[in-house]
Parts: C-alpha cells; sequence; structure tokens
C-alpha cells in the first residue's frame, strides 16, 4: 500500500494562501487571548485550590454550585469532571493557607450537600509563591527549548534554517494556545509539557523535510531554489503524512480513552500534532523560499547601482 | 554473515534478553492477584520475596497508587544561613519521625533548595490528618497566667497604644468574615458545650464548675460596639471581661467573629511594645458556647517566657480520661532535668493557674495545687481516640524549630489511581494495536519488522524504568504512548528511503544499505530536537511532568536503538540470501 508516489503537488504554490490563513489564525489566536486578558492558567501557576470529588447521590451542577455560594465562597467554579457524579471545584488564586485552602472546599461542599456521600478523588493546592516560581520556570523552559533548537539547527544547517523553525514553532504553539484561549481551557503544568512536546514534534517534522532539501541542493544544482524545496517537501510527504498519522493515532487514543484527568493534555498533543504537520509543509519549507528569493531579489536590484 | 553482521545481531539479543529479563519481577507481580500479596505477606519469608519483587519491579507514582505529594517551606526569616540550614535539616529530621510513626510505607522525604522540604506519602487514605501531623509546630510550652489585676492594666495599655497609633480595625467586610471563619475552624470545630477540660498530674483542680447562670446582656457581650467606642477603646471594645467565669483560668473572652480581628490587635500591639514587661496574650484552643449561641474565645495573658518547654519531654501515651471516659488524655513524662524544672515551677505558685499551650494556643490553664516531683502529667481535653493519639505522636516526635507551611499538595485518592491506570492502558493497548494494524497494512513484511522494533522499544522502555528505580506516572504512560507514534518514525524514514531506492531499481541489498545510509542522518537531526525538548522537560519538571519526560527520553533513546540496530540487523538478515531479490516493502 502507498498514499503518495512521486507526486508533485506544487506547495509553494499554497504559500501565499497559508501565510494568508495562518496570519488570520494567529491574529484571531492573539485576539482571543488579549479579550481573555491572556492565558488562562491554572492554580499550578496563579496558586489556589483544586478538589474533584464523586458526590453520591449526584447533585445538579447549578445546586452544587448554588449551594457554595451560598456559604460565601464566590469565585469558585463547578464543572462536570469526567461522569455525572463526578465534579472539578476550583478555587483559584487563595489567600487562606494552603494547608486550609482545599479542606475549605471540601467542608462547604459536605455542609452544602447534607446527607450525601463525599469522596475524593483529588486534591492539589498551589501556593502563590510556588505558583510564581513554576510560572517563571514554565516560561523559561519554553524559552531555553526554543534557543537551543535554533542553536542546533543553526550548526547542524545554517542560521537561516533555524530561523524558519522556530517561525513554524511559534506559530504551532501561539495556534495552540489560542486554540485553548478560544475553548477556555486552562493552561496547567502538565499542557506546558504538552506544548515542549509539540515543540520537538514539530521540529522533527520539520527537519526531515530541511534534511531532504540540502541533500536536494547538492544533487539538483540546476532545479531554482523554489524547486528544489517544491521537490523535497513532495519526496518526504509520505513519511511526513505517514508518521503524523500514526502519531495522531496515538495521541487520539489517549484523547477518547487516557480518562479526564489527562484529557486536556491530550488534546493539546492531538492539536499540535495537526498543527505541526501543517506548518512544517506550508510554513517553514516556504520561508526558506521567500527569505532565500528576497535575498536574491535585493541582490539584483543593488546590482544596477554598482 | 559477515563479521559487523554477527555482533549487531549478538547486541541485538542481548539487549532484548537482558529487558525482558528486567522486567518479570514486574510481570510476577502484576500476575499476583491482591490476596496472593496480602497471604504472601503474612510469612515472613515469603513477605521478604515480595518486597524484593516490589523494588525490582516498576514503581507507580502517588498519581497511579494514590498517595500524597507536599512541599514545605519553612520559615527562615532572621535565621543567618548555617542556622537555617541546621533547621531544614532539625525540621526534615523531625517531619521523618513523625511520619515514620504515622505508619505510612516507603515514604520520601527530601529538602529542596535552601527551605524546603518535598514530602511523597503513598497509598495514603486520610489527607486532612497528614496535613495537620507533618504541618503543626507542636510546639508545648507550661507558662505561668498572670494574676487577675494585671490583666486590667494590659487592656488599658494595649487600648491607649492603638488608640495613640490611630489602629482601630473597623466593622467587619464580608471577605474579612470569610477569613475568620476559615482560620478558626480548628477551633471551633465541636465546641458546644462549656467544658475546656485541663488537668495537670495529679494536682488537677476541677475546672468544670458552674458557670454563672446570669451574664449581663446589656454589658460588653451585646453585639457590634458603636463606632465612637471603637475609636476611644480600640481593644477593650472588643473583649470581654469577665472575672466570675475564672474558672477557666482567665476573665477575658472574644466573641468567636471576632477572633481574628482581635489576633491582629493583639499582634500590632507586641509591635507597638505596648504589653507590660513579661507578658503577652494567648488565646485558648476552644470555643466555649454560652446561653445557647454566644460563642467565646477565652484570652490569657501569660508569662512571655516557658516555664518549661516540650523539648524535656521523654515520652507521651494516651489513655481514657477517667472522669470522661468518652474522652482520651496524653500522659507525658518528662526527663530528670524537665522534671526538676516542673517540680520548682509548681513548687513557687502553689495557687496559681499554669497554662499549658500548644503552638501559642492554650489548651488548658489548670491551678497548682501543689508541688509536682514526679515529673509526669497529664492534658486532657474532650480528645478523641485518634486527636489524642496524634498529639502523642506529635510530642513524641518533637517540636519544629521553626513554623512551616505547606506550599503546594497534590493528593490523589486510590481509587483514582486505580482508574487512571485503567484507563492508560487502555489508552496503550488501543494505540498500540492501531499503529500495528496501520503499519502492517501500509508496509507489508517490511511492516512486521516495523512492529517488532515497536515493541521491543517499549520494552526495552519498561525495562529502563524497573532498572533505575524511575517512577511511573499517568503522564509517563502518556509519554510512553506517544512514543508508540513517534518510533515508528524512524522506520518509516527508513522504509520510505529504501522504497525510494528501489524505485531507483537497485538490488534488494543495495537499496537497503543505502536506505540506512541516508535514513540515519536525517533519523538522528530529528530526534535529536525532539531531546532536547524532553532534556529541558528533566529539568523544568516537577513532579507530574518529570514521569513524561523520563519517558519520553528513554523512549526517544531506545527508538533510535531499535530503528538504527536492531530493524537493520532484521533487514540485512532478511535480505543476505543472494539472488534474494524481492522485499515487501
Amino acid at each position: 500500500m502507498e498514499f503518495f508516489r512521486n507526486t508533485h503537488i506544487i506547495f509553494m504554490g499554497g504559500m501565499r494562501v497559508a501565510f494568508i490563513l495562518s496570519t488570520m489564525l494567529i491574529v484571531l489566536s492573539i485576539g482571543s487571548l488579549i479579550a481573555h486578558g491572556g492565558p488562562h492558567l491554572s492554580i499550578d501557576f496563579t496558586g489556589g485550590a483544586e478538589l474533584q470529588v464523586k458526590i453520591d447521590p449526584a447533585p445538579e451542577i447549578s445546586q452544587l454550585r448554588a449551594s457554595l455560594e451560598r456559604q460565601g465562597l464566590s469565585g469558585v467554579q463547578v464543572q462536570d469532571f469526567g461522569a455525572a457524579d463526578e465534579f472539578l471545584i476550583v478555587l483559584p488564586r487563595t489567600e487562606e493557607e494552603v494547608l486550609d485552602a482545599a479542606q475549605v472546599l471540601l467542608d462547604a461542599v459536605e455542609e452544602g450537600l447534607p446527607g450525601s456521600t463525599v469522596e475524593v478523588r483529588r486534591e492539589e493546592s498551589v501556593g502563590p509563591k510556588i505558583g510564581g516560581e513554576l510560572k517563571t520556570a514554565a516560561q523559561s523552559s519554553v524559552l531555553a527549548a526554543l534557543l537551543l533548537i535554533v542553536l542546533y539547527i543553526s550548526v547542524r544547517f545554517v542560521f537561516r534554517y533555524g530561523v524558519a523553525a522556530i517561525v513554524a514553532l511559534v506559530h504551532d504553539v501561539t495556534l495552540t494556545l489560542g486554540i485553548f484561549s478560544v475553548l477556555n481551557l486552562e493552561i496547567s503544568l502538565s499542557i506546558i509539557a504538552a506544548f515542549l512536546t509539540i515543540i520537538g514534534y514539530s521540529l522533527n517534522d520539520t527537519i526531515v523535510v530541511f534534511d531532504r532539501i540540502r541533500e536536494n541542493m547538492k544533487l539538483r544544482r540546476k532545479e531554482s531554489y523554489r524547486q528544489v524545496i517544491n521537490r523535497s517537501i513532495n519526496e518526504c510527504l509520505s513519511r511526513t503524512v505517514l508518521t503524523s498519522l500514526t502519531t495522531l493515532m496515538v495521541a487520539l487514543s489517549l484523547y477518547l480513552f487516557g480518562g479526564p484527568v489527562i484529557h486536556d493534555f491530550a488534546f493539546a498533543l492531538v492539536i499540535g500534532v495537526l498543527v505541526g504537520t501543517y506548518s512544517s509543509i506550508f510554513i517553514a519549507s516556504p520561508i526558506l523560499v521567500w527569505w532565500y528569493e528576497r535575498r536574491v531579489a535585493d541582490r539584483k536590484r543593488a546590482q544596477p547601482a554598482m | 554473515m559477515n563479521r559487523s553482521l554477527r555482533i549487531r545481531g549478538v547486541l541485538v539479543v542481548v539487549v532484548l534478553l537482558l529487558s525482558v529479563w528486567g522486567l518479570l519481577p514486574t510481570i510476577r507481580l502484576a500476575l499476583m492477584s491482591a490476596e496472593d500479596k496480602e497471604v504472601a505477606r503474612s510469612d515472613p519469608e515469603r513477605a521478604e520475596q515480595l518486597a524484593n519483587l516490589e523494588e525490582k519491579a516498576i514503581r507507580q507514582g502517588l498519581d497511579l497508587q494514590g498517595g500524597m505529594y507536599l512541599v514545605l517551606e519553612i520559615d527562615t526569616t532572621g535565621m543567618t544561613a548555617d542556622q537555617a540550614r541546621d533547621a531544614l535539616q532539625r525540621v526534615r529530621e523531625i517531619v521523618g519521625n513523625r511520619v515514620d510513626q504515622f505508619g505510612v510505607s516507603e515514604p520520601v522525604i527530601q529538602t529542596q533548595g535552601t527551605s524546603r522540604i518535598v514530602v511523597q506519602l503513598p497509598g495514603l487514605l486520610d489527607a486532612e490528618r497528614a496535613k495537620r501531623l507533618i504541618g503543626q509546630t507542636a510546639q508545648l510550652e507550661f507558662r505561668l497566667v498572670r494574676p487577675l489585676e494585671e490583666y486590667e492594666n494590659a487592656v488599658t495599655k494595649v487600648d491607649e497604644a492603638l488608640r495613640k497609633a490611630g489602629l482601630i480595625e473597623g466593622v467587619a467586610d464580608p471577605t474579612e468574615d470569610f477569613a475568620d471563619a476559615a482560620v478558626d475552624t480548628a477551633g471551633d470545630a465541636s465546641a458546644d458545650e462549656a467544658e475546656a477540660a485541663v488537668a495537670a498530674a495529679d494536682t488537677a483542680e476541677n475546672p468544670f464548675g458552674e458557670l454563672p447562670s446570669a451574664l449581663d446582656e446589656d454589658d460588653a457581650l451585646a453585639g457590634e460596639p458603636a463606632a465612637e467606642m471603637l475609636r476611644e477603646y480600640p481593644f477593650s471594645s472588643r473583649v470581654i471581661y469577665q472575672p466570675q467565669l475564672q474558672n477557666y483560668g482567665t476573665p477575658l473572652w472574644v466573641e468567636e467573629r471576632n477572633v481574628a480581628r482581635v489576633r491582629r490587635l493583639v499582634d500590632e500591639a507586641v509591635e507597638l511594645r505596648a504589653m507590660p514587661r513579661g507578658t503577652e496574650f494567648q488565646f485558648g484552643m476552644e470555643t466555649v458556647t454560652l446561653q445557647g449561641d454566644q460563642r467565646l474565645r477565652p484570652l490569657y495573658l501569660v508569662s512571655d517566657s516557658p516555664s518549661l518547654t516540650g523539648d524535656r519531654l521523654t515520652d507521651a501515651r494516651t489513655s481514657p480520661d477517667p472522669n470522661y471516659p468518652a474522652n482520651w488524655q496524653v500522659e507525658f513524662s518528662l526527663d530528670r532535668k524537665g522534671g526538676r524544672q516542673f517540680a520548682k515551677v509548681t513548687g513557687d505558685n502553689v495557687g496559681r493557674k499554669l497554662a499549658i499551650s500548644l503552638d501559642g494556643q492554650v489548651n488548658s490553664a489548670p491551678t497548682i495545687q501543689g508541688k509536682i516531683p514526679t515529673g509526669s502529667g497529664t492534658i486532657t481535653g474532650r480528645f478523641t481516640n485518634a486527636e489524642a493519639s496524634d498529639l502523642a505522636l506529635l510530642l513524641r516526635a518533637g517540636a519544629l524549630p521553626t513554623d512551616v507551611h505547606i506550599e503546594e499538595e497534590r493528593t490523589v485518592g486510590p481509587s483514582l489511581g486505580r482508574d487512571s491506570i485503567r484507563q492508560g492502558v487502555t489508552a496503550a493497548l488501543f494505540g498500540l494495536a492501531i499503529v500495528v494494524l496501520f503499519i502492517i497494512v501500509y508496509y507489508g513484511g517490511a511492516g512486521v519488522v516495523t512492529v517488532v522494533a515497536l515493541v521491543t522499544n517499549i520494552i526495552i522502555l519498561l525495562a529502563i524504568l524497573a532498572q533505575f528505580s524511575l517512577v511511573l506516572t499517568l503522564p509517563g504512560i502518556a509519554g510512553i504512548i506517544l512514543t508508540i507514534g513517534m518510533a515508528v518514525d524512524a522506520n518509516v524514514l527508513v522504509n520510505e528511503r529504501i522504497r525510494e531506492e528501489l524505485r531507483k531499481s537497485k538490488t534488494v541489498r543495495a537499496a537497503v544499505e543505502s536506505g540506512y545510509a541516508n535514513a540515519s542522518r536525517t533519523i538522528i537531526d530529528a530526534n535529536v530536537t525532539t531531546l532536547i525538548a524532553a532534556g529541558i522537560l528533566l529539568w523544568f519538571g516537577t513532579g507530574p511532568i518529570l514521569g513524561f519526560a523520563v519517558t519520553l527520553t528513554i523512549g526517544i533513546l531506545a527508538s533510535l536503538f531499535t530503528a538504527l540496530v536492531q530493524s537493520r540487523v532484521i533487514m540485512e538478515i532478511m535480505t543476505r540470501k543472494k539472488g534474494h531479490q524481492r522485499i515487501n516493502v
């Protein structure tokens, strides 16, 4: 079986469309992020408490919310979690001592629903200090990853390739952040882990294409830069699609069967695989062409003056 | 067969055998039912075997087996670097003592940086109790209660100082009320009777005197004081002076809803140096309910230095309270020096009250009836058996040298852990099945080689986890699943390359050869970048993320081996025969 044999799809032709599409999506993402006042950070970064409880008999979610509000716990978010009788209760930015925060929530749940049994499935509290530290660590880790990768690619290829790869990466992470923002999903520690994985994965794809471009540059000196790049993408297409498919399959499997605790994490991976594949074909390589052709054009324009 | 191929072939077989061997304990453990384990544990010899097996098997993270992860931060304000280091070690030791007595198997207690301690308690059920036990300073002190006349003096001086400083704790706002309620949950837990039972050693006075039946309702006990009163008497308008309640050891009381505010005023007074020399205020631990809904906390004026501290304790045991059999008490004994000090204090102050306070809150303040020479005493209260045991445990393990805050807590209940394992395994098996199916359909014979590489990859990954005692977490399982998808990549690169080379009508052997030669560089380049990302996760990763980074890193390394060495050996052997002209790629 073979999906692609000797394809001659003119990807470079789609470059303009892809750039416009990506620019629009990025503007939308940034717009959504601004409208929401930045990414929706979880208690991992803001500090706060989170309580996952199973309640028997299961109350209506509105009933649970109302009972918590009646007890003066305003600003508490309540949501279904995986099953009808399971809830996630989040108390962001708590001023309480962490020792008490989750307990205050639990007491309030128990008091608000007399006669129900409440099973604590998971309980997390993060103090504002550690939250701040985790935030810094998350930011610097993403930055460090980007930097090291540019460095590596610049050494293995040339600087131009490194920049193209980074633009693709920033594109991927921005879009994923944007989708999370539009859907109002939380950015937690594990989502940052997913982002770093997306970075690694998306790059994996990009590098395979770059590698082929470099190889073809030597082999096909008569073809134009644009043609070589187009040929390289076509030659790698089968592999790109295949690997993306298998990775997508496992990410989807994680999303569907992995359970509510890693649901958002798996979702980030699914989005990342899709966006990463798209960007390595339609963003990273075309940037090389654009950069190269502009430079050549500049040189041509500069020549008559000399 | 050429030499290089033979060496690589042996390497592949050895790695595979080692990996399977490394996984045997995990497999044997997984095959044992819960009852089998229970039976094994009761037999000393088999219990040791089982422990040995568990040691060598893959360890499950707290999120899979249930448990608690805590980050404690110690208060090092005013300490030098050396003192802080000592304090950190002391706290670690004492927390270790407490955890040991708590009966958790395989706890992990480590220091982190200069002021933090990470505590991991696997399989723990009662999170609240554990937090109370670990975070409590548990500084036991005996302090003399100041005589009645000093109270008035102290209240007047505090009033004056606060008035001069212009500090008036105004009318409550709702958020403040919430904060108060949260802070005081420990104190007013079950107090609905007026019985703060107290006794020190054999000389205990019975504190259960009848309350004066008619508290003057119009007195200071009445609701919110007027603004003018607050300005004029910022402190005394918030407290209630009831000398007839002396039975409790103090004439001063504070309404429950005012406790947090008065606490701030008291702190402010200390700051302003308004307290009479040698005295300080301490709240009582429990709330007393008077006349239906009047909930009051006693406020004691005690000496500012303790007559004796818990350091001198040698033992603490629980026993039922002889007077109230439903209640439990804690009996403690002091070392020789402590016993002498105790005898002196009690002998010198017959008739005065001695407050027993824990972490700055008065548990009880019995009257000293006479000299206590035995070096032992009793703390009574409305303790349940569990509460009394916990208090005894804390006293035995010793007080923390400084305040400790729980900065981060992550607890997973065992039922969620079991669900996570089930869901993780389902997702892994489903992901594996669908990828295997897809690859075999797509590549045929070469697909089988890829699948073999994939399965080997997972075996190696799990074996390394077991061998190096790494912990498998739910994100770790996610990392394995992701590895399944990504490990295919290296093989796909090779297979695609071989297909291309075959199209150039090379012989099968040549195609395999140049396929690997060309693909290897790409594979390494591509994986190094993912390794960079995984490496950064390892560096920055805390708790759960670390598990993901670990499996991802090992998975990538293992996939390099299986794709570049193992699959290649298999392919070369398959195409070794001369004249073998067809390969199913």
